[in-house]
């Protein structure tokens, strides 16, 4: 268990915006967070990152107590936030300078610490050119490079594919797989893209209104089935047939006007805009 | 790791032409033009001499002397009278002054009978020439009088006082012996302008880096806040002292190229970089106050571009404070820039020790606490 958060609430002002929080983490996983937007996924990962303080709550880190240990939780943590967190006035090369030696990386672990992250996000030809003429595939990917420049125990990716080309999109979603695998990286991945936290996660939870309202590992809820039956009277039943089919058939035993019935696999997206009822959010 | 944070912010400055233009472009060329524009205000020398017409009476004695007497003045210029209104006199002939004296003046001013001088001008007439005409003919016809008075009498009244009154500057400093000029009070007035205009590069890379969440993803990293705010302000600090040494030079090299005066800097050279320290630590510290309260990098720039400009007009940045009347040079205590521009000026003009800019120093550090003390503050404040 890498990381291991208990009642964990933040209010601002009168709004309380994560409310009982209780989260389990495996180390070595990759974690999809999900949640309308305003549900409350940036303050949480603000406060993963001791960007924002919690009001309440616990978080054990590595096994160890994250108010108490701060320095030690921040050296095992990577933040790459959703906008383009660098300079675009300096070259890649120059951000990853820059931020390499806010990491503390000095001479050579410096110099090849930098090249592993080039190489690992493949920013060699843009090594030298302006952050600022880049197109934002290449800028995700330098984003992510300075998030790796610590070597990191845990990385927190939010929404990282956001506003890119479907090629870009799919060399960043196999480039976190393989980072993950080669580096046991326990990865904490927020984004509204359903298809790639299905590819990405192994641990998805959706967070809305403040709580979490679901925590599953992806194959168990992948494998989750439901049942669609239309009546003759135009009126329809959904009927979750994951663990047991005894609902179905006593509703079947009990209706004399079925039109149609339909087996079907939930998908996430399903399950999600089931789970946050489909209204509009701000 | 300092090196490389000085290096970024060295990259960020000096990538922006709009910061390169700002911190260096706009203060030289201000410089440039004031010190031409107010070369005159500091000297005695008359470049041009105003046309003058006296409009009285030609024939008369009277007048015949009195424009005699004018002839050798270096102010102004005295043109024969043509037969056209007084009107087109200023308007269509360019004539400065019109001088209307009555013929029988002298007779006048013995007999104690009426009199009446008059001088005429377009309404937009400088006010100190106006006043220095009035002076002379004042001395011109009374010199006249006297010596007609005394005509025949043992009395010497034809002397020129002036020959005998000569101006002397007493400096706080024996050895220092700088004419006063243009250049010696431009340089520094807007050397302390630019240097407060840091705030400019300052705020848009904060506000930048508080848009695109640059300093999230730096609060997250496991580095001490102090080598972020000591690399904040120190390549600030840095080209605040370059703004300092590039201005002295344009005074010194560029004013006279372009006919102004040169700039003499005599004294301690070690005054300069103590004053331009506790300005560089206000204009800093000031700009931070600015960057925390701004929200976007066009509100940093109006609103900072506009206290600058404020603060300027205040501080006899703009307009010299010994042109000021006694209410504005009250006021101009009050302005951080006042305490740059006065500290300077002990230092530039009147040859002072650092006794003499010690309090100003006091002052800009004060305010430089504050101003630091309550980013801080908001900055905390933010994060919570």
């Amino acid at each position: 268990m890498s990381i291991e958060i208990t009642n964990l609430s933040k209010r601002y002002k009168e709004n309380l915006v994560l409310d009982n929080i209780n989260l389990t983490i495996q180390e070595g996983s990759i974690f999809g967070l999900l949640g309308p937007n305003g549900a409350g996924k940036s303050t949480l990962v603000s406060i993963l990152n001791n960007i924002l303080s919690k009001d309440s709550g616990q978080i054990v880190f590595f096994g160890k107590d994250f108010d108490k240990n701060t320095s030690y939780v921040k050296s095992l943590c990577s933040f790459v936030p959703q906008t383009y967190a660098f300079y675009t006035d300096l070259t890649c090369y120059e951000n990853l300078e820059f931020f390499a030696s806010l990491y503390g990386l000095k001479s050579s672990d410096l110099k090849n610490r930098i090249q592993y992250c080039i190489k690992i996000t493949s920013l060699e030809k843009y090594e030298n050119k302006r952050a600022s003429t880049l197109s934002g595939g290449v800028k995700r990917r330098l984003n992510i490079a300075i998030g790796l420049l610590n070597d990191p125990k845990v990385l927190y990716l939010d929404e990282p594919t956001v506003g890119i080309d479907p090629q870009s999109r799919n060399y960043i979603l196999k480039m976190i797989k393989n980072i993950n695998l080669q580096n046991n990286l326990t990865i904490i991945y927020t984004s509204h893209y359903m298809e790639e936290i299905e590819y990405l996660c192994d641990d998805i939870a959706i967070l809305d209104k403040s709580k979490i309202i679901l925590h599953e590992k992806k194959e168990n809820l992948l494998n989750k089935k439901e049942v669609f039956i239309e009546l003759e009277n135009n009126e329809s039943k959904t009927i979750d047939v994951s663990d047991s089919y005894d609902e179905f058939t006593k509703f079947i035993a009990s209706q004399n006007n079925i039109k149609d019935i339909q087996f079907k696999h939930k998908n996430l997206e399903n399950m999600f805009l089931e789970l946050t009822k489909q209204d509009l959010r701000d | 790791m300092l090196k490389y944070i000085l290096k970024k912010e060295f990259l960020l400055v000096f990538r922006n032409l709009h910061a390169v233009g700002v911190l260096f472009i706009m203060p030289m060329a201000f410089i440039l033009i004031m010190s031409l524009a107010l070369k005159n205000t500091y000297s005695s020398e008359v470049e041009k001499k105003l046309d003058i017409v006296f409009v009285s009476n030609q024939n008369s004695n009277a007048i015949k002397s009195i424009t005699k007497d004018f002839q050798d003045n270096k102010f102004f210029n005295i043109k024969s009278i043509s037969n056209t209104t007084k009107k087109d006199l200023l308007y269509e002939n360019k004539n400065s002054f019109l001088v209307d004296i009555p013929k029988d003046v002298f007779k006048a001013i013995h007999n104690k009978d009426e009199l009446s001088i008059k001088i005429y001008s377009k309404p937009d007439a400088q006010q100190d020439k106006l006043e220095l005409l009035k002076n002379l003919l004042i001395k011109s016809i009374s010199s006249i009088y006297v010596k007609n008075i005394t005509q025949g009498q043992n009395i010497n009244a034809n002397f020129n006082l002036e020959e005998f009154i000569s101006k002397h500057y007493i400096y706080k400093n024996k050895e220092f012996n700088i004419k006063p000029n243009s250049v010696q009070q431009s340089v520094p007035a807007w050397l302390v302008f630019s240097m407060f205009f840091i705030l400019i590069p300052i705020s848009n890379t904060f506000i930048q880096e508080k848009l695109l969440g640059t300093s999230n993803r730096i609060k997250s990293i496991n580095v001490s806040l102090w080598p972020i705010m000591f690399g904040k302000m120190l390549p600030y600090y840095i080209i605040n002292q370059i703004q300092v040494i590039l201005m002295i030079l344009v005074g010194i090299f560029i004013v006279p190229k372009l006919g102004g005066d040169s700039l003499v800097i005599q004294g301690n050279l070690f005054y300069i970089f103590i004053i331009s320290s506790f300005i560089s630590f206000a204009a800093i510290s000031f700009a931070l106050f600015i960057s925390m309260i701004s929200k976007t990098s066009e509100d940093a720039t109006s609103f900072g571009g506009l206290s600058n400009i404020i603060l300027a007009a205040l501080g006899g940045i703009m307009v010299p404070k010994i042109v000021m009347p006694e209410f504005m040079q009250n006021i101009t205590e009050y302005s951080p820039m006042a305490w740059g521009l006065q500290s300077f000026l002990e230092v530039f003009v009147r040859g002072g020790n650092i006794n003499d800019f010690a309090v100003y120093l006091v002052y800009l550090f004060i305010f430089g606490i504050i101003m630091l003390g309550i980013s801080y503050i908001l900055l905390k404040r933010k994060n919570k």
